[in-house]
């Protein structure tokens, strides 16, 4: 560890203004950027989500064209997922944190940081901008084959959203790296695999996926491109479901990649609010390790009833189903470690408590449609939309929230409102299940996911009467977020370790140094602070 | 879900209804759990300091080894449902694809795996689900499939464009309906009008992409597919608008075609048909007029006038292409 050795000029070295911004390579000013970029895509998307809700709020409404409304579905899934929660999870949480909590001054590679972001924004910037200008994909964001290729899509729109996600990749992809580089090389003296942080865990885990799964999708979007412009004929010469093998491959993935960082969030914040260990550190670690392995075995269950061999499907499922196991684990070991504690129920664990009562039904709803039966049945219905919702909101958002919290006053180094923290905790917490749990039923009634409208009479009214209320008091409890940020600047000062934390980061200033630490810390536990607060004796 | 009526659709309703029960008893216990901590746990004094314990092997061994089992019974009951679903070929699902359409030897292992009364041939293409009869009597619909009741009915699918996936939720499980390759589904199904829809997005206008299955009993099927062989060569009465109306807009027409103030907000079709009979071609076809008789031509066949033209051939009957003439002349 020469690297660390060497003196730093404890001088602020930063750049300030603008060009402080654009020109850094400080693994903190990228965290934010990253957390600014994925929060305003939030906003967007949501604002595209409340078209598609009032579209569908009664029978047969025409508030945009089904063109359109197929244009902005597309568009609501990819932003989200792509420029929201991956970008805010990996991009945002993990390089604000992880140099911090392994207490390294920087990632390993922070140019090439800088560069994973610009070239996420700039491919941000592509996507939306084809769809302010008009050059707008309609091939939802599983982009389907034959749909999607020149005959069905013809635009140059599907171009620009595939070019989009090539970008995206490439950025997400190198990220991937400078983590794993990061988290193996840059750790500090005495931080051993065990009294590596639970979220550090899950961002290697994390980049581990992304660095494996990534890769088959670019391949995938680049035959696409290949198909559409170059006359190439991989997807039209080969049977309909390779696309989606590929697809699915990167993509369910993907969804560990959405949620496996948020579990790492709240690992980190229920053991502060509850003034515990975390309960069984090595069975969370190591059930986060088997989800993300498992995660690469399941993807055919996106296929169960496209053309697979039906042989193959029951594999599909046994794998699909045997992922709950460890996901039950860290479940359980969260409730374990509320259990007994002194629960501090202050807004960053309520959204963590968010998370476990909503999460818990997306996962049961991801066992019953992992049985290929009941698949046969929901499969693309609302079933399926709010199964997702529940993992993806319920889960991802909710412990995006929690983190937000959490770390912001060590960012801004000023305090939110608690008061205006609970209310946005109550009415995200009540939006989001009047708007997604009606969809269970309005799966099960037989109506699809991404239609248009619909006719009066198949029961589906009152169902999506509902969801689109909830859906307008989500907004509400998105804007009563905005409000809590624009108040920050008048906040508490926040101090360095607000919340009385276990990790490295709480013991530096709020904001922290360019340089992190002044001393590099020696780490003698898995929670190096809490240790010192109560002065007892090293492990 | 939506009452079965197939004994495939009881099956998977009766799996859902186990399975949920495992669900529900997860669902409590985890709420419960943390509705209990946060009650009970609550920091009550800023200094106090709980029991600092790291994990417990035992309770940890406990909440794997009982979700495994819970999963390995759901996993069991799941194969045993397939197992028990209307046989087909080699394993057992009431759907089944085959890969390439010219496979006749897989065609034919599929085929064998239980006896029907009728098969139907049906093509999926935007936005319309076409069915063809057997027989040689040139019978086909597209707005609604008649079959008879109380009868196994097998549908040899394919999809003319894009994929495309069959759900009568009625009837139990779907599948997708893949350009190239050929589905199967087989039911057999009470008498009774089902609805259904294309349930893989297939373009503009997906969400109208109805299926329809009137089931009808055996003797009424056979008055009403008389009928229609013989309504397939001949108009039986001159054409009527009001029953164009109904056959312009119950069918595969709002897809693709826009006529203000209806339903029919399609915009496939480069021109609104609002005021369609005002118009002096028809398909902006140069030199061909619009009047009755080139209207009832390009119905019957638009791609033999146009070739090219997005129009499909919706194998219309005598009858229908009459009151269809009769309504568009309407709209002025």
């Amino acid at each position: 560890m020469a690297s660390i050795s060497i003196p730093i000029p404890l001088r602020d070295r930063a750049r300030t203004g603008l060009l402080g911004w654009l020109a850094t390579v400080d693994h903190k000013k990228i965290g934010v950027m990253y957390m600014v970029m994925a929060f305003s895509f939030f906003v967007i998307a949501g604002l595209l989500a409340l078209l598609i809700r009032l579209q569908l709020a009664a029978p047969n409404l025409q508030v945009v064209d089904p063109q359109t409304y197929n244009q902005i579905f597309t568009m609501h899934g990819t932003v989200m997922i792509f420029l929201f929660t991956i970008p805010m999870l990996v991009g945002g949480f993990g390089n604000y944190l992880l140099p911090l909590m392994i207490g390294a001054r920087d990632v390993a590679f922070p140019r090439l940081n800088a560069f994973s972001f610009w070239i996420t924004l700039g491919a941000g910037l592509v996507m939306f901008g084809g769809f302010i200008f008009g050059a707008r994909s309609d091939a939802a964001w599983t982009a389907y084959v034959p749909y999607s290729n020149k005959t069905f899509s013809p635009t140059i729109g599907m171009d620009i959203w595939l070019l989009g996600l090539i970008l995206l990749g490439i950025g997400s992809t190198l990220g991937a790296v400078n983590f794993l580089v990061t988290l193996y090389s840059m750790r500090a003296p005495g931080m051993t695999a065990w009294r590596i942080p639970m979220f550090g865990w899950a961002m290697a885990t994390t980049a581990g996926m992304v660095l494996l799964a990534t890769p088959v999708l670019t391949a995938a979007l680049i035959m696409l491109v290949a198909d559409r412009n170059f006359n190439t004929q991989f997807f039209t010469t080969n049977r309909v479901q390779l696309w989606q093998h590929m697809f699915w491959f990167y993509s369910h993935p993907a969804v560990y990649i959405m949620i496996l960082p948020a579990m790492g969030i709240i690992s980190e914040v229920i053991p502060v609010f509850a003034r515990k260990p975390l309960f069984g550190l090595r069975a969370v670690v190591i059930s986060t390790i088997l989800i993300g392995l498992l995660g690469f075995t399941t993807w055919v269950h996106h296929m169960f009833v496209s053309g697979v061999d039906p042989t193959i499907e029951r594999f599909f499922m046994f794998t699909t189903m045997v992922i709950a196991v460890p996901t039950g684990v860290k479940m359980f070991n969260w409730l374990a470690t509320l259990w007994g504690g002194s629960l501090n129920l202050k807004t960053p664990l309520l959204m963590c408590l968010g998370f476990l009562a909503t999460f818990v039904i997306g996962g049961i709803s991801g066992v019953m449609q992992g049985s290929i039966p009941i698949d046969q049945y929901v499969h693309n219905s609302y079933w399926v939309v709010a199964h997702f919702h529940y993992v993806l909101f319920g889960g991802s958002v909710f412990g995006i929230f929690a983190g937000l919290y959490f770390w912001v006053p060590k960012i801004t180094g000023r305090m939110f409102d608690e008061k205006l923290g609970k209310l946005h905790f109550w009415t995200t917490m009540i939006g989001f299940n009047v708007t997604f749990f009606p969809m269970h039923f309005l799966g099960l009634l037989g109506m699809p996911r991404r239609i248009a409208t619909y006719d009066a009479g198949r029961g589906w009214e009152t169902g999506n009467l509902i969801a689109t209320i909830g859906a307008f008091l989500l907004a509400i409890s998105v804007l009563i977020f905005i409000i809590n940020c624009i108040k920050l600047r008048n906040g508490e000062p926040a101090g360095n370790d607000p919340w009385e934390g276990n990790t490295l980061e709480w013991s530096t200033t709020s904001p922290p140094p360019e340089y992190n630490f002044r001393e590099i810390p020696t780490v003698e536990s898995d929670r190096p602070l809490f240790d010192a607060r109560m002065r007892v004796p090293s492990n | 879900m939506v009452p079965p009526v197939t004994r495939d659709a009881q099956l998977i309703n009766d799996l859902y209804n186990v399975i949920l029960i495992f669900a529900i008893i997860t669902f409590v216990l985890v709420e419960g759990l943390l509705i209990y901590s946060v009650v009970k746990f609550r920091r009550r004094r800023a200094d106090e300091m709980p029991h600092q314990i790291h994990g417990s092997r035992e309770l940890e061994l406990a909440w794997t080894i009982i979700p495994a089992i819970v999963i390995a019974v759901i996993f069991g009951l799941s194969v045993d449902t397939m197992s028990r679903m209307t046989a087909r070929g080699t394993l057992s699902n009431p759907v089944a694809h085959v890969h390439a359409i010219n496979d006749v030897e897989a065609r034919r292992r599929v085929e064998r795996a239980q006896p029907v009364d009728l098969v139907i041939e049906v093509i999926g293409r935007q936005w319309i689900w076409q069915y063809k009869y057997p027989g040689g009597d040139g019978v086909t619909t597209n707005e609604e499939l008649v079959v008879p009741a109380n009868k196994n009915v097998r549908l040899d699918m394919t999809a003319a464009d894009v994929i495309h996936a069959w759900w009568m939720p009625e009837f139990g499980p779907m599948i997708y309906v893949n350009p190239g390759e050929l589905s199967y589904v087989w039911f057999n199904v009470p008498p009774g009008d089902y609805i259904g829809q294309c349930n893989v997005y297939c373009g503009v206008a997906h969400a109208r992409m109805i299926s329809r299955v009137k089931a009808l009993p055996q003797a009424e099927y056979d008055e009403w597919y008389a009928k229609q062989a013989a309504a397939s060569s001949a108009a039986t009465r001159p054409g009527d608008p009001q029953a164009g109306m109904q056959v312009f807009m119950n069918g595969s027409c709002i897809a693709c075609h826009y006529i203000e103030g209806s339903k029919a907000q399609g915009r496939v079709a480069p021109r609104e048909l609002t005021r369609f009979a005002s118009y002096p071609t028809i398909a902006q076809l140069d030199g061909f007029e619009n009047n009755a008789e080139n209207l009832a031509k390009w119905l019957r066949d638009p791609q033999s006038i146009k070739p090219g033209t997005a129009m499909p051939n919706l194998n219309l009957k005598a009858q229908e292409i009459a009151d269809l003439v009769a309504y568009l002349q309407t709209l002025k």
